[in-house]
């Protein structure tokens, strides 16, 4: 019973392209704006800090009391800006989401407010006669950026995610913060800001996406204004280089002040550049680790009681393939060895006709449930472009129900684990005492 | 919208400024279903609640000598091990029809829900039933220790977590939103099947228990599966006890230690609570009150903000818990007492000075968009149809009543309930620092 129109995607000028998703079902519309570069270790600091800037303020709303305000009177709209990470990408993303002219109180024309804001905010930035940032704003910015890296310690579970991923992927771009790091953050300046600034307006390809209610049209002769009166050359941004396999198994344990262990276990999942092995992984993933129904679930936390969750995630644009689990430091190796014996399971076809038609059952309905919010289309076709898929919804969950239980069995057989990273207490250091507690 | 039998009644209420209705349904078993069909959408959000949560440790029926207080952390134990019936587990039952269902516990509520595109009625009549028919063996409870403990463990490790439950505990004295909604690895230990089906008959009874839908479904297939499946409950006669809450905060400020980068922290302002209907009005007052004190608009956020004492982690939140009310301020700071200090400046200089009109209109305008936005969101509307069950208000006219507060009202609830001497500061810094 879905209403809505599949995408329509325009050229709106040199490397700009604006794509549309309508639904009258929706009461708000949300634009987002995408520049992308490369993911590099030297530019991601003055890409983020940049971010921070833009949503702060602009010329026309000099500090972010005024802008705050205007994002008020257009009822609580919000305009956020961050970068966000793509395989071997780094994206500036600019949004601006607001209620629709319909339910404007004193009739505002919000969606067109909403365009022109987000086109003051990337092209009438807040430069002083120098063409540089304000110092002071930068200071706080970049203070914030370094307290933002820093405060990945804070939530355990990402940090170890983290952790692992740092160790397994040296010299990949995936080992790479899309903060870039603590150092670099604190070198930022309003120069090295700014230059970044004029170089992404240049050089980087930008996706426009319009989701929600309302007529874009309005919206996209804004865009498509603002971006003609730059000179651009857009640059290509490079593809996803993935690994395919594991070396040797390596082994990382660190040791903080915690009282349950993280066990995070990486892998590599071979070639799946072509759509049909990809699907069969996705569909594979689904039966070991990515529900309540999982074997995962099942068999890690359900019959052996050794964790609270113990789930499996895969990051397409990397190649990563994770699973992790928060448990007792002295069921670590239990909780692994179990892990790893799913995967055998999986790799020798001995999961349930039952477990595979839950696993098809469950994507059709994420599939189905992306057309329900703004959010979740943003991300969905956003990712279709930058794969250069290009599909829907539909034809995803068309392209899963074809996969075999060969073809899952295959997937799971591509799988090699590469790094075993555990987070320990001081406890488990000093003699394992660390579980007495636990019944 | 026809009546389907002669007990159960189908009242309808529509917002033509929202463009919205939905329907109340009083079903023959007792339980209420508020269901909100919505046009377009894929997504059905399905809700079963009860009115019990971790703060009903203390109750007992009419009749019954004396109160009886069961261990901390039953409510969500239980929450834990209804999804198992002798017949397997109610996640494999959902397997099968594809739907995502989930669970949780709150102070107030513990609620059983699934989301699903496919297979609704299926879906439902599997809620309906795994709820309402509960089975637990020694065995199975035991079992559940280990998980649960680990959960226990999880939390014990997020500062966010723990700053917020240790102000609780600052500012209350006695009322049990200070235990923790897990309990602790302790506590659970004392859990058995008796004292599970002890507070399960107490409190699932589907007088205490409301079903709210939201997204794409239809009113008579949910009429039909509760007509199958709920069995007409008894009236609901358990009475909890409401320990005495002292006005005063208990502790003024609070510490603890963790592994964190920079300190965080939770303040909060203790209001006086009326009844649950009344406290759920006052919530929307106490939102837009937020805003003026110290939202993103606020003069003070952006001082603040500008001399690096709160950064964009930085918000506040009015939150409405049966008859407890308390507004809080919170995020990451190098020096979270400075903070504090000039939130409880600013209050003095609103309560002074009054509040400004522009600001006012902007942060009323802030909250009637929030509000807007919700109505796109089947889990956001089937939530908030649940809570203003359970709290006596009517959803739509809550957000018809934000039109008419007036500056004046607002001027007189910060006079009269933002009281220093009722605040509390709670910190969690790391060790290296403290």
């Amino acid at each position: 019973m879905n209403m809505g129109s599949g995408p329509n995607r325009v050229l709106i000028g040199e490397g700009v392209w604006f794509t549309s998703i309508l639904d009258p079902k929706f009461k708000s519309n949300r634009i987002s704006l995408n520049l992308s570069a490369p993911l590099k270790e030297e530019t991601a600091a003055d890409m983020a800090a940049l971010s921070l800037l833009l949503r702060k303020s602009c010329q026309m709303y000099p500090n972010m009391t005024l802008l705050s305000s205007r994002l008020a009177e257009l009822y609580g709209a919000y305009l956020d800006g961050e970068v966000r990470k793509h395989g071997p990408r780094e994206i500036l993303n600019l949004t601006v989401q607001g209620i629709d002219d319909r339910f404007a109180l004193e009739g505002e024309k919000m969606i067109q407010e909403c365009a022109e804001l987000l086109c003051q905010a990337l092209f009438a930035p807040n430069l002083d006669s120098n063409g540089l940032f304000d110092p002071s704003d930068l200071r706080v910015e970049r203070q914030y950026l370094v307290d933002t890296i820093d405060s990945l310690i804070n939530d355990k579970r990402a940090y170890a995610i983290d952790r692992c991923v740092k160790s397994m992927c040296q010299g990949e771009p995936a080992a790479i913060s899309r903060y870039g790091t603590r150092e670099r953050a604190l070198a930022v300046t309003p120069e090295s800001a700014a230059a970044m600034y004029r170089r992404l307006l240049q050089t980087a390809k930008a996706e426009i996406l319009f989701i929600g209610c309302g007529d874009p049209s309005g919206a996209m002769e804004t865009f498509r204004q603002a971006f003609q009166k730059l000179r651009r050359t857009p640059e290509e941004v490079p593809e996803d280089a993935v690994k395919l396999a594991a070396g040797e198994v390596r082994n990382v344990t660190e040791t903080m002040e915690v009282a349950q262990g993280k066990l995070v276990m990486g892998f590599r999942v071979g070639d799946v550049s072509q759509r049909k092995r990809y699907n069969a992984l996705r569909m594979m993933l689904s039966v070991f680790g990515g529900s309540p129904f999982s074997r995962l679930f099942v068999y890690v936390r359900e019959k052996l009681s050794l964790c609270y969750y113990c789930t499996s995630r895969y990051d397409r644009p990397t190649g990563l393939m994770m699973v992790d689990s928060g448990v007792e430091f002295e069921k670590k190796e239990a909780a692994q060895e179990e892990i790893l014996n799913q995967l055998e399971v999986m790799r020798r076809g001995e999961f349930t006709d039952e477990e595979f038609s839950a696993a098809r059952l469950s994507m059709v309905n994420a599939f189905q449930t992306t057309g329900d919010s703004l959010g979740s289309l943003e991300g969905y076709y956003f990712n279709q472009i930058l794969s250069g898929w290009n599909k829907t919804p539909e034809e995803d969950i068309a392209d899963l129900l074809e996969v075999t239980r060969e073809e899952i069995i295959e997937a799971a057989r591509q799988v090699s684990l590469d790094t075993v990273y555990f987070l320990q207490g001081f406890a488990q250091e000093e003699d394992g005492k660390g579980g007495e507690q636990n019944a | 919208m026809p009546e389907t039998s002669a007990k159960t009644t189908v009242e309808t209420i529509s917002s033509s400024l929202l463009e919205e209705r939905y329907y109340k349904v009083r079903h023959k078993s007792g339980v209420t279903m508020l269901l909100c069909p919505m046009e377009g959408f894929s997504t059905a959000y399905a809700l079963f609640g009860t009115n019990y949560g971790s703060m009903d440790v203390t109750f007992k029926t009419p009749g019954d000598p004396d109160y009886v207080e069961v261990p901390a952390g039953i409510a969500h134990y239980l929450e834990h091990k209804l999804f198992e019936n002798e017949d397997g587990d109610a996640f494999q039952r959902f397997a099968a029809t594809g739907a995502s269902a989930n669970a949780y516990t709150s102070f107030d509520k513990t609620c059983y829900l699934f989301s699903c595109t496919q297979n609704f009625e299926a879906s439902l009549e599997i809620l309906l039933d795994f709820v309402t028919r509960p089975y637990f063996t020694d065995e199975t409870v035991q079992k559940e220790q280990g998980i649960i403990g680990q959960e226990i463990r999880m939390y014990d490790d997020n500062p966010d977590w723990q700053v917020y439950f240790n102000l609780l505990k600052a500012m209350y004295q006695k009322n049990p939103i200070r235990i923790d909604i897990a309990g602790t690895v302790e506590s659970i230990a004392e859990i058995d099947k008796d004292l599970l089906y002890r507070c399960y008959n107490h409190f699932y009874n589907l007088h205490n228990m409301v079903i709210a839908i939201a997204g794409n479904f239809t009113v008579e297939s949910v009429i039909e599966t509760a007509d199958r499946v709920l069995k007409e409950s008894e009236p609901f006669l358990t009475q909890r006890r409401q320990p005495e809450e002292p006005e005063e905060v208990g502790q003024r400020k609070i510490e603890a230690e963790l592994e964190v980068a920079t300190p965080i922290f939770q303040m909060g302002f203790k209001l006086k609570g009326g009844n649950t209907a009344e406290n759920m009005r006052s919530q929307i007052l106490d939102e837009i009150l937020v805003e003026i004190i110290a939202g993103e608009t606020s003069p003070i956020y952006r001082e603040l903000y500008d001399q690096g004492l709160i950064n964009a982690t930085f918000s506040g939140e009015a939150m409405a818990v049966r008859s407890l009310l308390a507004v809080t301020f919170g995020g990451e700071s190098r020096e979270p007492e400075r903070v504090y200090e000039a939130i409880l400046e600013r209050i003095r200089q609103l309560k002074q000075n009054g509040i400004d009109e522009t600001l006012f209109q902007q942060c009323k305008k802030v909250t009637y968009g929030r509000y807007i936005g919700m109505f796109s969101r089947p889990e956001a509307v089937a939530s908030t149809l649940l809570l203003s069950h359970f709290t006596g208000v009517e959803l739509y006219s809550l957000v018809q009543d934000l039109g008419k507060v007036t500056k004046e009202q607002l001027e007189e609830r910060l006079r009269s309930q933002y009281r220093e001497e009722w605040s509390s500061l709670s910190i969690v810094r790391s060790h290296r620092e403290a």
